[in-house]
This record gives C-alpha cells, sequence and structure tokens, in this order.
C-alpha cells in the first residue's frame, strides 16, 4: 500500500512518519517510535489497555484511531506523564497505594485515571467508577486503583507546596 | 488488619512497602514479550482448524510459501514428535478434535504478509461427527474424540482416605446436591506471545510470560533434544498468570520451529479472539457432592464425584485434581473422603485450570451446601464451621501435620467484625424491594506440592556489592503477585538493609538459580526460604570479617539498619557497606556470594497451610436477578504478612476474581464454538461491581515459613468463592446449582424459589 | 486483526464530502463496499478489524464544520451536527436541562474512552450486533455463513428469511422518544426523515440510508413533557444493554398525556410501545394501569431472540424496564 507522510506530536515531540492508510496511531506509537509504554490489547476497543490522552487531556483508545485521521495532531502517553525526571502525582500514587500488579493493564488503567483527573480533579465515587469502566484490570480488584486516584489530588498539593508552584 | 500471636523482633517484614518494580510499571518502561524486538525478527501466524472434529484430508502450502515475504512454512511433520501434553501434538497432522487447534504456521517479514500466506494455504476438511457436551459424550453410541479413550473418558481417579461407607453409614443423613461450574477464562491482561531465536542450532532462548521458566526449559529442552541449560527462557514481566501459564503450549513450539526453519527469531502472539482458543482453563465441570452428618452437625464425610470436561485434549486434567477433594479435609475434621474425577473428552478447547484451580467450585458448592445442612438442622453455618474446623497440630489423613492453623480465629475474626450474629437468618429486604443474603466461605490452601511436580524445589543467589547495594538472583516469575519485592524484604531482613537496597534479578535462565516457579502458592515459602538461606549464608560471610574487624565472636553480631553492631555494646559498630567494601578488597579478595536453597521437608505435598474465613454479604434484585455483593469481609492466616500492603493487594485481586467466577464469568458455547470470545462479550466486570473489602491478616507464625509466612496467593479466592455463593443462597432461600449465577440464572432461581421454596431436606435440590 | 485496506479520504466541507459519496458509490454496489463513512471510529474500525465493513475507501467526516456545531432553535429545540462527539453533548448544559433522557442515553454509552470517541451520527448508525458472527473472519469459518457474510441464512432463527441482529444503540430510544428528526443529505439534495421511521426491523438492513448518504443533522426539538431513559446492562460499565428504554410523557403525576415508550435492544429497530402507551393515557400511570400496559406489551415485542441472553430473560428485562421507568416518570414533575 502507498504511504503517507504525517506528522504526530507526541510527547511534546514532533516527528514526520511515513504511514499507510491502515496504521492506527497505535501502530505508530508503538513500532515507529518504539514507545512500548502503550500496550496492545484487544485491539477492538474493548479492554482500554492502549488508551491515550489527547491534546485535551481526555482518554482515547489509539488501536481505534487510524493514524492519518490524526495528521498534525498532539497526544501523550504513559512515557510523557514524567517531567523533570519526576513521576506525575498519579503515577506516585499508584505505586505507594499499591495499585500496581502485574503492570501490564498499569498504563492504560493510568491514562484513563489521568484524563479522569483532568475532567474531574476530585471526583465522586460515581465518576470514578465512569471514568475507569473502560479500563479492564484481573490483578487488583480496582480498590487500591480507586484509592490512588482519590489520593492523587493530596499529592498533587503537597507537590506543588514542596516546589512552590501549585498547579 | 493485622492480628499478631506473638510479635518477633522485626525491622523491615511487616511494614507496608511499594513493590520495587512500581515506578517501572507506572512510567511505560516495564518490558512485556511483545515490546520485544530483535533484529531480523519475523512475525509468526497460526493457521487454525475451522471445525471441531475433522479428518484434515489436504493442506497445501505451497501457494503460502511462494508468497514474497514469507521465510518459513511449517505443518505437522516438522513438528513430529513434540507434544504439548501426552495426547496433543504442537501442530495437528491429520485429525482435529476442536476448533482453533493448530494445523500449520507462517513466519513472513509482517504482520500482513503472514496474514496474507495463511490465506493462500489450502486446506481441506472431512467433517467427522462430534460431541461438544459431557452428556452428549458419554453416551453409549456416542462419536469417539480420541480412539486411546473408549468412552470418551480419558482417566477416572479416586482418592480416598478414610473408611467412606462406614462413615456414611454411621451418619444421621446425607445431602446431596449436584453442582455445575461453566467454563471460564482466566483472563490475563497480557495476551499469549512467544518471542524464540533458534537461529543456533545448540541454544534456543524464549521470551515469554510464564508461571515457570524452569519447566519451559524442561519441556522445550525434551521437545529439541536439546540439553536443559542449552535453553533459555527469559520471562521479563508477566501480565498475569492465573494457573493459565504453567506449561508450554503449542504456540511456544510453533515459535521455537519456526525460527529453527527461518534461522530468524519470530514473535508469535494471539489476537483478540484467538486468546480464548490459546488458553488452557477450567472447562464445563459438574460435581455431585455428597456429605454424611450427624443430627448435632458433625460433619463426618464427603464425597465428591466429579466429571471433568477435559475438552479436546484431557490428559493434564486428571492429574491435577488430587488436592481438590483433599483441601476439604484441610478445614474439616472428617471421618473419611472421597473424590473421583472422571475427565470426558469433548470435541471443544482443551481444559486445565482456572483461576483458584478448580476449588472455586467446589467450594462454591460446598459452602451451600453446608449452609443448606445448617438451615436443616437448625444450627447456625458458622457455630457449625466451628465445630468442625481443625485446629494447630491436626493430623490429616493423607499424612499432614498442621503445625499452624488459624482457621478458627479466622472464622471467628469475620463473624465479629461482619455482625453477622446479628444479621444471620435476620436480614430483612431494602425499601426498594432488594433481597439481602449473608454468607460464609472458610478455605485452606497447600503452600507448595510437591508430586503436583516432581521436585519443589527453589534456590537463590544473593551478592552483596562493595558499595553494600545487594543483588537477589532469582529463579521465580512475578506475574504480579509481588514476589520479587517479597523476596527482596525477606533478603533486607536478614541482612539488616533496606528493602530499597536490594536489586532482583529474575527471569532469565542464564543467570538465575533453579526455581521450579510460581504456582501452587509455592513462592513465599520455597523462594522465600531459599532467599532467608541465601542471605544468612551471605551474612555469615560478611560475620566473619565483620567478627574480625571488631574483634568480637561472630556470634555477637547484629545487622540492622544498615549497620553491623556488637550486641552488648551498640557504639561498637561497621556500616554495612564498609563490611563489604573491606571484604572484596581485602588481601584475600573476599566476594561475598550467599548461596540458599529450599525444599519441603515432606515426600508429598507440603507443611504449611494457609487458613482463612470469609463472610459476604449480598443484596439481589428478585426482579432482574441482579446480585450487588455489598461488602466482604476476610481474615486470612497467611503465617506471617511479609508485606500487608501486597497481602491486601493479593486479598482484593482474588475478591474481585472470586465474584466475577462466581457471579458472571462463562465462556458461553454453542455447537463447539465461544459465542463470546472477547473482552467485551465475556463479563468480567469493571471498576464498578468490586464490593468493599475490610481485611483482617491473621499471623500465626508458621515454622516451615520463612518468618513464619505462609501463602496469599490462591487461599482467598477459594473462600471468596464459597462465601459469595452462599451469600446468594441464603437470599434466594435454596440452593444455586450453578456457578456463574448470572443474572438470569438467579432470576430463573428466584422465580423457581418462590413458587417453591426449598424444602432444605437431605434429598437433591437440583436437576442438572 | 489488520484492518483490510483502505484508503482515507479527508473532505473539508459537507458539498465536498456528498461530491466524493456520489462518486465514489456511482457504480452502483452495497452501502459498506465503496465507501464508510468515518467519524470517531470506535465502531467503524471495530467492525473492520472483524472485516464486516470492507469498503475501499474510508471518508472522514471529522473535518466538515458543518457536522460539528449545534445550533439552538427559536423554541429551545437543537439542531445537532451528527459529528458532535458523544461526550461533549453529555457535558451540553442545555441538553442536560432540556432533554433528561437524551443525556442519560449519552451517559449510558461504552466508556469515557467511546464517548471521547464517538459522535451521534455514528451512535444513531450504529452497526447492528450478532453473538454468532461478531468475531473475527477466521472465527467466523468455523460455522456456516449467515445473511451477515452474505449467506441466506439466521443463526439466530434458523427459519427466518432475514437478519436478527440487535440494534443495541443507546440514543435512538431516546431520540425516538423526543420525536426527533433526522436530517439526511446527498448530491441529490436533503431531505427529512423522522427517526422513528429511519430504522427498519432488518438487521442487515436496519437504517433507511442510501450508499451516497449522509446523516448530517439530528433536531431535537423542544418539549415540556417529562422524559427520561434506562438501559439493563450484566456489567454496569462498557456493556451493551439487554433492554433499554426512554419514555417522554407529558401531563403531571399519574397523568399522562402524549406518552410515548421506546424499548432498545430487544430487536433489529427500536420498538415504539403503541397498545400500552394508549393504556397509560387512557388510565393514568397508576400501578393497576402500568400493570396492564406491561400486559399489553406481551404482542408488540416481536419474536424475542436468544441473542445475548434467553428470550424469557429479556422479556422480563423488558417488563422490569417499564415498570421502573414509568414509576420513575410519575414521580417526575
Amino acid at each position: 500500500m502507498a504511504k503517507h507522510i504525517m506528522s504526530l506530536t507526541v510527547n511534546g515531540d514532533t516527528r514526520e512518519f511515513a504511514v499507510d492508510d491502515r496504521d492506527t496511531l497505535l501502530d505508530v506509537i508503538r513500532n515507529q517510535m518504539a514507545l512500548t509504554g502503550t500496550k496492545s490489547g484487544c485491539n477492538t476497543g474493548s479492554c482500554g489497555i492502549c488508551t491515550i490522552n489527547n491534546a485535551a487531556g481526555e482518554a482515547v483508545l489509539s488501536c481505534l484511531t487510524p493514524a492519518l485521521e490524526w495528521d498534525g495532531e498532539s497526544v501523550t502517553t504513559i512515557e510523557g506523564l514524567e517531567a523533570d525526571g519526576q513521576l506525575d502525582a498519579i503515577q506516585q500514587a499508584f505505586v505507594e497505594f499499591g495499585a500496581v500488579q502485574c503492570g501490564f493493564c498499569t498504563p492504560g488503567v493510568i491514562m484513563s485515571a489521568k484524563a479522569l483527573l483532568n475532567k474531574y480533579p476530585q471526583p465522586t465515587e460515581a465518576q470514578i467508577n465512569e471514568g475507569m469502566a473502560g479500563v479492564l484490570c484481573r490483578c487488583t480488584g480496582h480498590i487500591k486503583v480507586k484509592e490512588a486516584i482519590r489520593n492523587d489530588f493530596r499529592l498533587r498539593i503537597n507537590k506543588g507546596a514542596e516546589s512552590g508552584s501549585g498547579r | 488488619m493485622v492480628v499478631k500471636r506473638a510479635d518477633i523482633d522485626l525491622s523491615v517484614i511487616g511494614q507496608r512497602r511499594p513493590r520495587l518494580d512500581g515506578p517501572e510499571k507506572v512510567s511505560g518502561r516495564a518490558q512485556f514479550t511483545a515490546d520485544i524486538n530483535l533484529p531480523g525478527m519475523l512475525v509468526g501466524k497460526i493457521l487454525r482448524s475451522r471445525h471441531k472434529h475433522a479428518r484434515i484430508t489436504k493442506l497445501d502450502t505451497s501457494k503460502a510459501e511462494a508468497l514474497p515475504g514469507v521465510r518459513a512454512v511449517i505443518t505437522a511433520p516438522d513438528a513430529k514428535g513434540i507434544w504439548a501434553t501426552q495426547n496433543e501434538p504442537a501442530i495437528c497432522g491429520e485429525v482435529t478434535r476442536y476448533i482453533g487447534e493448530e494445523l500449520a504456521a507462517v513466519a513472513a517479514i509482517d504482520e500482513a504478509t503472514a496474514v496474507r500466506a495463511l490465506e493462500l494455504i489450502d486446506v481441506e476438511y472431512e467433517i467427522l461427527p462430534s460431541v461438544t457436551t459431557i452428556r452428549e459424550a458419554l453416551k453409549p453410541d456416542a462419536p469417539q474424540v480420541d480412539p486411546g479413550a473408549p468412552g470418551n473418558i480419558v482417566s477416572d481417579n479416586t482418592d480416598t482416605y478414610g473408611d467412606v461407607e462406614d462413615a456414611f453409614a454411621k451418619a444421621d443423613l446425607v445431602f446431596e446436591d449436584k453442582f455445575v461450574s461453566r467454563p471460564t477464562h482466566n483472563l490475563f491482561a497480557e495476551f499469549h506471545a512467544c518471542v524464540a531465536d533458534f537461529t543456533r542450532p545448540d541454544k534456543l532462548e524464549i521470551w515469554t510470560p510464564t508461571q515457570s521458566s524452569y519447566l519451559f526449559q524442561h519441556s522445550f529442552a525434551r521437545a529439541f533434544k536439546l540439553s536443559v541449560n542449552q535453553v533459555r527462557i527469559v520471562h521479563l514481566h508477566t501480565g498475569g498468570a492465573f494457573s493459565g501459564r504453567g506449561s508450554v503450549r503449542p504456540h511456544h513450539y510453533i515459535a521455537a520451529l519456526l525460527s529453527r526453519k527461518a534461522r530468524r527469531p519470530v514473535k508469535v502472539a494471539a489476537s483478540g479472539d484467538e486468546e480464548f482458543l490459546v488458553c488452557r482453563t477450567l472447562g464445563d465441570n459438574q460435581y455431585v457432592l455428597r456429605t454424611a452428618v450427624d443430627r448435632d452437625g458433625r460433619v463426618r464425610a464427603i464425597d465428591v464425584n466429579a466429571t471433568l470436561d477435559g475438552g479436546g485434549q484431557g490428559h493434564a486434567l486428571g492429574y491435577f485434581g488430587w488436592m481438590v477433594g483433599l483441601c476439604m479435609t484441610w478445614i474439616m475434621d472428617l471421618d473419611a473422603i472421597r473424590f473421583r474425577r472422571q475427565v470426558v473428552l469433548t470435541n471443544q478447547r482443551p481444559n486445565y485450570l482456572g483461576h483458584g484451580g478448580m476449588m472455586i467450585g467446589t467450594n462454591a458448592g460446598l459452602m451451600q451446601q453446608l449452609l443448606r445442612i445448617a438451615k436443616y438442622l437448625g444450627r447456625d453455618p458458622i457455630d457449625m464451621l466451628l465445630q468442625n474446623a481443625i485446629e494447630e497440630g491436626h493430623h490429616g489423613m493423607s499424612g499432614e501435620h498442621f503445625a499452624s492453623c488459624g482457621l478458627k480465629e479466622c472464622i471467628e475474626t469475620v463473624r465479629d467484625a461482619s455482625g453477622w450474629n446479628d444479621k444471620y437468618g435476620k436480614l430483612t429486604p431494602t425499601p426498594d424491594g432488594k433481597l439481602r443474603g449473608i454468607g460464609v466461605g472458610i478455605g485452606s490452601m497447600a503452600a507448595g506440592a510437591r508430586g503436583a511436580f516432581k521436585h519443589d524445589t527453589s534456590a537463590a543467589m544473593v551478592k552483596v556489592g562493595e558499595d553494600g547495594l545487594v543483588t537477589v538472583f532469582t529463579g521465580i516469575p512475578d506475574m504480579g503477585q509481588g514476589t520479587h519485592t517479597t523476596m527482596a524484604i525477606i533478603a533486607a531482613e536478614v541482612l539488616g538493609i533496606k528493602a530499597t537496597d536490594i536489586h532482583v534479578v529474575a527471569g532469565d535462565t542464564d543467570i538465575t538459580p533453579v526455581d521450579v516457579g510460581a504456582f501452587a502458592q509455592r513462592g513465599t515459602i520455597m523462594t522465600g526460604n531459599a532467599v532467608k538461606n541465601a542471605a544468612q549464608d551471605a551474612r555469615d560471610q560478611l560475620a566473619t570479617n565483620a567478627a574480625a574487624a571488631l574483634e568480637v565472636d561472630v556470634e555477637q553480631l547484629v545487622f540492622r539498619n544498615g549497620e553491623i553492631f556488637v550486641k552488648d555494646n551498640p557504639e561498637q559498630r561497621l556500616p554495612f557497606s564498609k563490611v563489604s567494601f573491606g571484604s572484596l578488597h581485602s588481601k584475600e579478595g573476599r566476594f561475598v556470594m550467599g548461596r540458599g536453597f529450599y525444599t519441603t521437608p515432606v515426600d508429598y505435598g507440603t507443611a504449611a497451610w494457609s487458613f482463612g474465613a470469609q463472610v459476604a454479604e449480598v443484596e439481589v434484585d428478585p426482579e432482574t436477578g441482579d446480585v450487588d455483593l455489598v461488602k466482604v469481609w476476610v481474615a486470612h492466616d497467611c503465617g506471617r504478612a511479609i508485606n500487608p500492603l501486597a497481602v491486601e493487594g493479593q486479598i482484593d485481586g482474588q475478591v474481585f476474581s472470586a465474584m466475577s467466577q462466581v457471579l458472571f464469568e462463562e465462556c458461553v458455547t454453542d455447537d463447539g464454538q465461544y459465542l463470546n470470545p472477547s473482552r467485551l462479550e465475556y463479563k468480567m466486570p469493571r471498576a464498578y461491581e468490586m464490593p468493599e473489602v475490610e481485611y483482617f491478616l491473621i499471623e500465626t507464625n508458621d515454622p516451615y515459613g520463612p518468618f513464619g509466612a505462609k501463602e496469599v496467593g490462591e487461599g482467598p479466592i477459594v473462600v471468596a468463592g464459597g462465601a459469595i455463593a452462599a451469600a446468594v443462597s441464603d437470599a434466594l432461600g435454596g440452593f444455586l446449582p450453578e456457578i456463574p449465577m448470572t443474572s438470569y440464572k438467579v432470576w430463573r432461581e428466584c422465580t423457581r424459589l418462590s413458587k417453591s421454596p426449598d424444602r432444605s431436606g437431605p434429598e437433591a435440590q437440583s436437576e442438572l | 486483526m489488520l484492518l483490510p485496506e483502505h484508503t482515507l479520504l479527508k473532505p473539508v466541507s459537507l458539498d465536498q464530502c456528498l461530491i466524493m459519496l456520489r462518486d465514489l458509490t456511482a457504480g452502483g454496489g452495497e452501502r459498506l463496499e465503496k465507501a464508510q463513512l468515518i467519524a470517531g471510529g470506535t465502531d467503524v474500525i471495530f467492525n473492520m478489524r472483524l472485516k464486516f465493513f470492507q469498503p475501499e475507501h474510508l471518508v472522514s467526516v471529522r473535518r466538515v464544520p458543518e457536522l460539528q456545531r449545534i445550533e439552538e432553535l427559536d423554541d429551545g429545540g437543537l439542531r445537532i451536527g451528527a459529528a458532535c462527539r458523544l461526550v461533549d453533548l453529555a457535558d451540553d448544559p442545555r441538553i442536560q436541562s432540556r432533554f433528561p433522557a437524551f443525556k442519560q442515553a449519552l451517559d449510558a454509552v461504552a466508556s469515557a474512552q467511546v464517548r471521547n470517541m464517538g459522535t451521534l451520527g455514528g451512535n444513531v448508525c450504529l452497526e447492528t450486533r450478532c453473538w454468532f458472527t461478531n468475531n473475527s473472519e477466521e472465527w467466523r469459518q468455523g460455522r456456516q455463513g449467515c445473511f451477515k457474510t452474505d449467506c441466506e441464512h439466521c443463526h439466530v432463527i434458523p427459519s427466518s428469511t432475514h437478519c436478527h441482529a440487535i440494534n443495541n444503540a443507546d440514543t435512538p430510544p431516546a431520540l425516538m422518544a423526543l420525536d426527533a428528526m433526522l436530517t439526511v443529505q446527498s448530491a441529490r439534495g436533503s431531505r427529512e426523515v423522522p427517526i422513528a421511521e429511519f430504522y427498519r426491523p432488518d438487521g442487515m438492513d436496519h437504517m433507511d440510508l442510501q450508499p451516497d448518504e449522509l446523516l448530517t443533522h439530528i433536531t431535537v426539538p423542544a418539549t415540556r413533557d417529562r422524559n427520561l431513559f434506562m438501559k439493563y446492562t450484566p456489567r454496569k460499565g462498557m456493556d451493551f444493554s439487554l433492554g433499554a428504554i426512554a419514555v417522554r410523557c407529558g401531563g403531571q403525576g399519574e397523568r399522562a398525556e402524549n406518552i410515548r415508550i421506546v424499548l432498545g435492544s430487544i430487536s433489529s429497530a427500536p420498538i415504539v410501545l403503541v397498545e400500552p402507551a394508549r393504556v397509560i393515557e387512557a388510565d393514568g400511570l397508576g400501578d393497576a394501569s402500568i400493570e396492564q400496559a406491561i400486559e399489553q406489551m406481551r404482542d408488540e415485542l416481536g419474536e424475542v431472540t436468544n441473542l445475548y441472553g434467553r428470550a424469557t430473560y429479556k422479556k422480563q428485562i423488558a417488563k422490569t424496564l417499564v415498570r421502573r421507568a414509568l414509576v420513575k416518570i410519575r414521580e417526575r414533575v
């Protein structure tokens, strides 16, 4: 198939790629950028493991997105959450509260949580349940994931206080 | 909450500690098999049977071989003599026995070419008569799945302990129930995948998620006539296993065969619905449970007659059953038990074990039945369980000696915490008409299982670096359970340093010492003891040097908080790192490397068992059959909680999985094919359904466990399965004969029971 | 599961899009053969992975500005571009305050991820579903073909002469209860279709939409009537329903005027309940009248199949939904 040149900004880095019409964002991120933090799961939108964030900080499924549709756009993957060599508060909360077990769904779960927190910085239980319903996790039973999400706000405040700059 | 019997002086163990590989996993840096990309790697794809029982009359691969970009095509002759299990060829040659069986495979330069090549393989089938259910398979004139298994029965084993006939004859009452558990999938997040590099004839390298690199190494060596250490297994991170990654499957062998033929590394990975064909998990199992009791509530004997659906190649299944019956004798002081398991072949996916082994099904039946018995006898089920529960020091029927046992304490703890006495028999429907129920489950789980595999062996190495940082080498995989962090904590406790000063190297058989692997709940106790011994060995080596420097006897030294000091004079001290540096750079150059080994002291089975009790509370919507699991109180005797945070995480996951298996998960079959092979239609719940969980970790300090620890890997799931099933049964007022108790089935049972309430008599309550 | 080969086209105006559709489908043929519209991709890419859709061209409407707008009508109704995302509509305060049923249906769609990608037009045109065939192409080779794969057979009802795949979309019942109007455009012109007339009880051909046509707008007229949407799913999050209901009802308390009751996920098209509505309009929303309406419903469900759940159970779910929805609407001011 014919290749097209497209541009994509991933985690702040803009690059050009040669893709064909069949390639999805997931293919570009994993295979062309070698950002393997984003996992390939069911490829049909059910498991949420390939979740990334769009430019608005919303959770989207990279497996269901034709790459060419997003020519010129910007996305964030799990690798893009860290800043200045520091884990993001939600990543830190996942570690601290034991919300990680096997770790395979973790990137998708965290990117879903991140999007949830972008929309609702202090989410209600109902918002957490609905925000996290798009991802599958067999190991954790979701309890400590929810605990991490509930504590993200506190960690973020503390972090802001430490560095002297609130967010 | 951690409930301690006796405190021992510990400085690292017992603290809530985030897992050491957490930062790697939350940042996306953790590597899984699909992330591996070797130079020149090809994509492997498998052609699978589309018929449940058929003779392959033609298999022409010439067009596929001619396709540019195809580097290897293999069929049955390429895999001659390679068996996934006793009677399961790596590639099927003549007669295929289930949909999805491997018929051929290709390796090509990219996925599109590989997929195109599969389409070019010309297969013709001669359809043979088939059987897709146990019932059909056991009919006298049923089509035969395997000529080697007359009557479609592949094995029929019975384990008997005590005099069953006598116990049943002497008992006042005999209760009998039929119970079914439907097929499931382990549904780990990481799909089946394997990367093989067999480009050198004398070295096979495999990257794959696994529960045991040791067993994989042996299976590959046997298949390819290599010596064990000519096989290198790298297991990286493993994305969940749940009893589903214990053995080499056809796709693993196929990856190696393709690599050998193409002389390039090959990656084989399952796609969405393929995942449901590659898995080996629980099939459609049926149980008849007979329990003999006296009127005073004493349970005398249990007789289980199990008919297990082995699917197309059920040879592995009969082998696992021994523990399923025996574990009933680990919770109640019985006079006798019999566990018969007949494995029947059908034209379905081959089945082995699911999360919780087979025990989640048997316990969901048994706990419901015990509830039914208690109700009939007018007893409180918890009192009746306490009456029958075994105690510390109990001698079991197959020679077990329970050196630690907190079963009664667990039962009493959840009884009190859940407010059982105010709830059982007194729950009234909610204002919006939901039926409420409360149930109790108990269970026990062996930590380790010699006999289930030939050896129950773990070895470990502890290397002390010159800077005082320590590396633990272990062969046990971490599939998410947190074993590697547990090992670091154990080594840190022995050496008196921080767990974060320890780096765990695992998952590469070229480097790491032998370890049978992570199943039968053996990690904490077997590998844990090996690591403890290795750390002790390293500590002894350091102590010799430290004692010389401090001019005291080694017996006087204490290792604590990164220092080595004299017990009676703590001011006389040396930093740990200074001793390790001094050891290496002394004139003698004593490089500190501890070696440790552990195997169970018994000839068969294990020497340590966990115990648990749980109470579950449910609300049932009688109009839709929806079961809302409100809360679960969990008490688990894990011996010692090495890391309470990880123990809770294990309990969370198992309560979730038990809920999921008892209420939701089912592979819906139609004529030998699944109708719901996807993460959407296979109804594992998401975040919404998880109930509140309250934990009580009962520390009984087992004499065999490292620092008293036993297991928390599969004990809680079995208990939870029983408690949840019993709670639904309590809400409905009757025995539910099948898991999963999906909303449809619960509604159906609600309707049935509202018309004819259970008589609670000893006779069978349900028809299959 | 690779996507089938295709070419992605990205028109930047409605006119350009309609001309593209006209030119691509000029030679005739089935709706999905030559050109398939794509917006969020959640349904289209899913169906392409399974090779149900194998179009030569994908025509993306993401850059067509006319389809992204919400227009306010004079009377308080809304004219919504088909490519508006579900999440944006669910977050729109006008929809929240004026059309609770619509808002509830939007929230009920799949997961946050899907709502962040999927569009209203996509949900209205959602492909029908059947678990005998909704798997990969290789999987489908394990059994005889069916209407969905160009064979004259239905696995759900073998004696049937048409496909029984289910319309599982959440917004159509709500939009039907609210009397929404669809605007369908092609290079040939524009037409308005009441949404109730848009669907057909045939899983293979469930929409009144020609290959060159595009659903451009969904108009929801203003209403003062009480309205709501509910659905029943085995799993609370990320699940298609075994039954869904939308109700709109004038009057107050037990008094019911101009009531509309629509059931989803029972058949290949949403079902408007006629006799039950008449019973409620005549006798009000009292308990006895509701039970009578449920009795009357039986004949209007058509042939309830065992697809995704037992027919007996799905009927029970339908009854329960009707009862709960009517009781709830009674309590609404």
